[in-house]
């Protein structure tokens, strides 16, 4: 009786570890004519997108079995899209795109990395720490309920800066040559511009919104944070 | 979860320092119970009140006195009482640092009420936001019609989320349980605020972003 209850016991052990590593890869390559415009629509995991030389996107994504992807190329625009279902199964991405690819990032939660891109830079996600370095984007707009948002990067004249977290911090490097327009409000009153306080001019000052210009003025930047800090350094 | 058991746990609560299970809970509890949802935007407001309080630190040296102090005297009943009643006749009081934060954020309580009452009686509420098709830096008084439509959408669209999430997968209801907190506690934040600067530019822009937020995170959630 011994040796077959230890036999039953091994099998099921088996079937839970195999369905446990159910998983899958998606991986496609696109050769976009032009500057592309990649949409990634993801539910539950992380998506790393980062700036390479070549002329190709390459999307990569370990995913739950139950996790279905579908992608679509029309002109230079590629949509990828991870099916909703009830479950929160998980999709891992890692993306290489040319520099000058324009991103919308659409999550619920994961954390996300861009890094490197020119291109303009959207994302919007419910719970997910936000992360961009080395971006050099003509907009920018990043919107979360949840998460920190942490931006190191440069500012382009005329451009668009958005960054907004319900719950999570704001922080900001930028380099100290960098002329803007702020907007700064955080329902903690929390705000520490640092020595970009100093060389504010025409500003409105309280404790739970900073608005000026620095230097020449140029770029708008607007940082909304509620239960958080907005924490702006220069590089 | 009972009234009482919700009540008992509200501070926790609201510092976020309950476990994730037990928030749910709460949050459940406070979607349908009226009586604890005004205890919490009670406390709301002390905290938002004491928060502004300056901060008292006391010498090193007071700890030893008060503690010598409680050695030598424990006070009856009858002397606590009488105590009160000369201090009553005498209108003189010596109150701790926490009991002065408790009375003031009480008398603030009643007199921002007051307030309220009274404008409201007058049919100007003063309470307002941006509009609802206006930019996050534009910060145009919200009318009371404008408000209606965004508590109509959100109302409709928590109702269908409401039916769907019993199917849900559990970490899937954490995170819009969990996230629907955060934004239900900046709005209470940016209503208190309201009611204590009924003029305060950027606590209007900042309750009607909330609004925003709030629909766009149960628009997410609505497609599951």
């Amino acid at each position: 009786m011994k040796p077959f209850l230890t036999f039953r016991l091994l099998f099921f052990l088996a079937i839970v570890t195999i369905s446990a590593d159910s998983q899958q890869r998606f991986e496609r390559s696109y050769s976009p004519q032009h500057p592309a415009h990649l949409t990634i629509s993801n539910v539950n995991g992380t998506i790393h997108i980062s700036a390479w030389d070549k002329k190709t996107v390459l999307a990569r994504a370990n995913a739950s079995s139950s996790v279905a992807f579908e992608d679509h190329v029309i002109g230079d625009d590629i949509t990828i899209v991870t099916k909703r279902s009830i479950r929160l199964a998980r999709a891992d991405f890692v993306v290489n795109v040319p520099p000058d690819t324009s991103l919308t990032v659409k999550n619920i939660v994961g954390k996300i990395d861009v890094r490197g891109i020119t291109g303009h830079v959207s994302i919007h996600s419910i719970d997910s720490d936000v992360q961009l370095t080395k971006v050099n984007s003509p907009s920018v707009d990043v919107i979360v309920t949840s998460g920190d948002i942490y931006f190191d990067g440069e500012l382009r004249d005329g451009g668009s800066y958005n960054l907004q977290s319900m719950k999570g911090d704001l922080d900001v490097t930028l380099p100290s040559a960098t002329s803007f327009n702020l907007n700064a409000r955080a329902l903690s009153e929390n705000i520490n511009l640092g020595s970009f306080l100093n060389s504010l001019s025409g500003s409105s000052r309280g404790p739970k919104g900073v608005s000026g210009t620095y230097l020449r003025g140029g770029p708008r930047l607007t940082l909304t944070a509620y239960a958080g800090r907005i924490l702006l350094h220069k590089k | 979860m009972v009234c009482s058991q919700c009540q008992e746990l509200l501070s926790e609560y609201i510092d976020g320092a309950l476990e994730l299970g037990e928030q749910v809970n709460i949050e459940r509890h406070l979607s349908d119970c009226e009586p604890c949802r005004a205890v919490r935007d009670d406390l709301l407001q002390i905290v938002h009140f004491s928060q502004q309080l300056p901060v008292q630190a006391p010498a090193t040296s007071l700890w030893p006195r008060i503690n010598a102090g409680l050695a030598e005297f424990q006070p009856s009943f009858w002397n606590r009482s009488l105590r009160w009643l000369h201090n009553l006749r005498t209108l003189n009081f010596n109150f701790s640092v926490p009991q002065m934060i408790a009375t003031a954020a009480a008398i603030a309580i009643v007199v921002s009420t007051g307030i309220i009452l009274s404008r409201h009686d007058n049919g100007t509420t003063p309470i307002a936001t941006a509009g609802i098709t206006l930019s996050p830096s534009d910060a145009r008084p919200l009318s009371q019609a404008d408000l209606q439509v965004l508590e109509k959408q959100i109302s409709q669209l928590s109702d269908s989320v409401e039916q769907r999430k019993d199917s849900w997968d559990p970490e899937l209801r954490n995170a819009f349980e969990r996230n629907l907190l955060y934004v239900n506690q900046s709005l209470a934040e940016c209503r208190h605020q309201l009611s204590d600067h009924p003029g305060d530019d950027v606590s209007q822009e900042l309750m009607l972003n909330a609004y925003r937020e709030k629909i766009r995170l149960l628009e997410g959630f609505d497609k599951f």
